[in-house]
């Protein structure tokens, strides 16, 4: 890990929601090319810290930071823009329409000429474009045209993250992908979460499997009721550490850099 | 298809079930019964809607002329007093290509073009009951003096109220010939008799609408003293609505004398009925059809009588009652 | 093309060929004749209309209960703007026509908007939107029908044909056709169904959803505004009293075509077929000599049947 300025960096995130304060005062930094993992037990503030980050809803106070930059992002367009996907928990994915539907919603590959400025949709395209991605990360779909309701748990998984590795040119979150998966297709969730990485861009993982975390992440951020307690290494603590971590039997120093 | 089993034999059963159901046909379409000579005429008898036993009653007098003749008589209908529920039975009737139709038109203008349709493809055509505002395509219209009716309904409601008060009319809707001619008829005889009308209201052929008006118009005329409802549902409807509104006092005469109505008038609750003649209509109905097929000559307008019936008289007068069914 | 043959759209279409075939066969000569096919399209045209708004509006799980009292709403406007205008000339007829559509399209907004930007369920919204253009039906008329219109609106274009095929029916299928690429073709359409099938989802695609419904909803609207014109030309009376089960029968057509209530299925083609199989029952029955009471329970066997066929078929699908 080089002790760059990082990606995307998070200072002092304040948001309640009525009397419940989620987040006290996080902070948060992910560099490029690394697999973060964002970690904490339940009603710490992870999926409020990320969709602050990502215009879900946007933090009370605090700063944001892309790049060195400070930011403001408000809407989940903005923080697409930027360059940031998201792979949410509910998977975000409309069952009733094909996955190239998915891939391209909101973003839509239209005919040329007249029929396109009609608003015709080149389908095949789409299609085309979107086989090609799922095969990149080995997503394996066999009929592109059905519907998403006819698939399995993995392959809708692997569709949500192709959509936003597709689309992702900095920033790839990803909330429990492997929450409801078989071993098999857990397996297939790692490969594509490192092809990602190997991509070159940062990926910010949410999870409650450790076993997984040691497997594909590079550092590991601590949230404890809603603000960062640790910052770790998998390569330096062990598992148990982790959860120490998180329950607050074992403070670690919050070091600056890495 | 074979490939799904479930769905084929689904679908086959389903078929199977219209044709049983096909094959269950229309009881009321009388025999063509060996009686007299004449051809096998196939007539059908169209009524303004379905449920009414004014109309079921035409259908009873309709298909005992009908055996008579040594006609067939189907009987058809609407859901309710609509054109445009009316129109595709008239549509479907017409692509049977029937000898003659009798016809109770929903829409003095709407239906004319149906009509036309299947009197220019050769069907004799009888309007009964309502008619057309260019009613030339008929060879008949049969209805009673429903003008004539309206006026009897004032003096039998001025002879109950005592001669002067406020009375009140629930009418169908507007635009259909033989309520509107009735409630012509009773405000110049309610005005003849001395009485004070102080309006209608539409019951658009529903009880319940009726009886939400009649109770809102005992609201704004608390000494109102008689009510006429000009035909079976009108009528039916403004009596719930004065019980309902515990308005005792108010007299109230109907049109027509259906099952529920000779009830009310048992119970007390109406105090007098107009009745026409409905199995009159219909055997008169298919008599013109038949003189009209047979090349005979046709009597353009017949007008049939009405009655007064009471409490008092109600035991002598069953022949004129409607019947729910034949 | 291995989509159309397996849809539920072909399963439900060949149903519709299977009853004409049975009544064919139990009646030949009335059944199976031009006049007759000619007097069904007719008589569905206008509800074929309504239907083909119904499908979008339902396909993003929504519902429309205004669209018969629209329906009627649009028939008055017109019939009072151009008996305004006086005469019978084309260009009367043409405002009508205009006023009719504009009437329709401010109910739609109306629809939309409440249910787009106030978040009011849409049953709710539309049941009201019901009884406030019936209402303003009644009030406008003073519950009489407008029974005198241009007459050539009635002669030429009501009754009048192309071809031998009535105008009316003509543009039922204009609409149908356009609409049914739209719906399946263009960005359109695929918001449509995607919002019914996951609204959060088109949400958090950046796609500005309530903007689409109101559209939506608006499309619905300017459907019963045409609906009402052809409503006109055909009876040449605003039938006030009438068109109080519009509503239920387009749902119904929707959902016998394979629409889902819940949203994100259906296409126009299944609206189409599901408009003609209560009219070629009701037809078909009263040709067969069927009585009459048969006839409302059968439709409403199709649409129980309709609807279990294609859960039945979709759960196969699911595994």
């Amino acid at each position: 890990m080089n002790a760059q300025q990082p990606l995307l960096e998070a200072r002092k995130i304040v948001k309640s929601f009525g009397s419940v304060r989620a987040l006290t005062g996080a902070n948060f930094s992910a560099y490029e090319g690394e697999v973060v993992a964002l970690v904490g037990d339940n009603g710490a503030g992870k999926s409020t810290l990320v969709k602050t980050l990502v215009g879900v809803h946007p933090p009370d106070s605090g700063e944001i930071l892309f790049e060195g930059r400070e930011v403001h992002i408000h809407t989940p367009q903005q923080a697409r823009e930027i360059g940031m996907e998201t792979v949410y928990q509910d998977l975000a994915l409309a069952e009733e329409i094909d996955p190239a539907a998915n891939m391209f919603l909101g973003r839509e590959i239209l005919r040329g000429g007249p029929l396109g400025r009609l608003g015709f949709l080149d389908k095949a395209a789409m299609r085309h474009r979107s086989e090609e991605a799922f095969s990149d990360l080995g997503v394996r779909i066999q009929d592109t045209a059905a519907p998403v309701a006819h698939m399995s748990g993995g392959q809708r998984q692997g569709i949500a993250i192709t959509r936003a590795v597709t689309w992702a040119s900095k920033v790839v979150f990803m909330d429990e992908p492997t929450a409801a998966l078989g071993v098999v297709q857990t397996r297939n969730v790692l490969d594509q979460i490192k092809r990602v990485r190997d991509q070159g861009l940062a990926v910010v993982l949410i999870s409650h499997n450790l076993p997984e975390i040691f497997e594909v992440a590079d550092r590991i951020e601590v949230l404890r009721l809603g603000e960062r307690v640790a910052r770790l290494r998998p390569s330096d603590v062990s598992m148990e550490d982790v959860v120490a971590a998180m329950t607050g039997a074992l403070t670690f120093h919050e070091e600056e850099g890495s | 298809m074979l490939k799904h089993p479930r769905l084929t034999l689904a679908a086959l059963c389903s078929a199977l079930a219209l044709v049983v159901a096909a094959c269950g046909e229309d009881d009321d379409s009388g025999g063509g019964s060996a009686s007299g000579g004449g051809k096998d005429y196939k007539m059908t008898l169209i009524a303004g809607v379905k449920g009414d036993e004014f109309y079921i009653t035409m259908n009873c007098g309709a298909q005992e002329k009908a055996e008579e003749l040594g006609v067939t008589l189907d009987f058809q209908g609407p859901q309710e007093f609509d054109a445009a529920q009316q129109t595709p039975i008239v549509n479907a009737v017409a692509a049977k290509k029937p000898d003659a139709v009798l016809i109770a038109p929903t829409d003095t203008k709407a239906l004319y073009a149906p009509i036309k349709q299947m009197a220019d493809q050769g069907t004799k055509i009888v309007l009964v009951d309502t008619t057309l505002e260019q009613p030339d395509m008929a060879v008949s219209q049969i209805a009673s003096d429903n003008e004539a009716g309206g006026r009897t309904a004032a003096e039998a409601l001025a002879d109950l109220i005592g001669g002067s008060g406020k009375v009140f009319v629930v009418n169908v809707k507007p635009g259909i010939s033989t309520t509107d001619a009735r409630e012509k008829g009773f405000v110049a005889g309610a005005k003849e008799a001395g009485l004070e009308y102080v309006g209608r209201e539409y019951s658009n052929d529903k009880p319940e609408e009726a009886a939400a008006k009649t109770k809102a118009a005992l609201q704004k005329h608390p000494d109102l003293k008689g009510i006429f409802g000009t035909n079976l549902f009108s009528a039916e409807g403004a009596a719930s609505g004065v019980r309902e509104a515990g308005a005792k006092d108010v007299k109230i005469v109907g049109f027509d004398a259906g099952p529920k109505q000779v009830k009310d008038l048992e119970d007390g609750t109406v105090q007098a009925l107009i009745a026409q003649k409905p199995a009159d209509i219909g055997a008169q109905g298919v008599e013109q059809a038949f003189n009209a097929l047979e090349g005979k000559e046709t009597t353009p307008k017949i007008g049939t009588e009405s009655t007064t019936i009471t409490k008092d008289n109600l035991a002598d007068s069953q022949d004129a009652l409607y019947k729910p069914s034949c | 093309m291995k989509r159309l043959l397996t849809g539920s759209s072909t399963q439900i279409g060949l149903i519709l060929v299977g009853l004409i075939v049975i009544f064919s066969l139990l009646s030949f000569e009335s059944f199976f004749a031009v006049a007759n096919a000619r007097n069904i399209a007719t008589d569905a045209a206008v509800l074929l209309v309504l239907a083909v708004g119904a499908t979008y509006v339902i396909v993003t799980a929504g519902i429309d209960l205004s669209v018969g009292a629209v329906l009627v709403f649009s028939g008055v406007v017109a019939a009072k703007v151009m008996n305004g205008l006086g005469g019978e000339s084309l260009g009367v007829i043409l405002v009508g026509l205009v006023a009719s559509l504009a009437a329709g399209l401010a109910w739609g907004l109306f629809n939309g908007f409440l249910v787009a930007k106030a978040k009011i369920p849409a049953f709710i919204v539309t049941l009201g939107s019901l009884g406030m253009a019936l209402g303003a039906a009644y009030l406008i008329t003073g519950g009489v029908d407008e029974r005198e219109v241009p007459f050539p609106l009635v002669s030429k274009f009501g009754i009048g044909r192309v071809l031998g095929i009535p105008y009316l029916v003509l543009v039922a299928l204009a609409v149908a056709i356009v609409l049914g690429i739209v719906l399946a073709q263009t960005r359109f359409g695929r918001y449509t169904y995607a919002i019914g099938s996951n609204e959060e989802a088109v949400r958090r695609s950046g796609v500005n959803v309530d903007r689409h419904l109101i559209k939506v909803y608006s499309l619905a609207g300017l459907l019963s505004g045409l609906a009402g014109f052809m409503n006109l030309a055909r009876f040449g009376t605003t039938t006030i009293g009438g068109h109080a089960t519009d509503n239920l029968n387009a749902i119904a057509a929707v959902v016998i075509g394979g629409t889902s209530l819940f949203g994100g299925i259906g296409t126009i083609l299944g609206t189409v077929f599901g408009v003609f199989i209560p009219a070629v029952l009701q037809n078909g029955f009263v040709i067969v000599g069927v009585q009459a009471f048969w006839q409302q329970v059968a439709v409403g066997a199709v649409l129980i049947a309709a609807v279990y066929l294609d859960q039945v078929r979709r759960a196969r699908q699911r595994q």
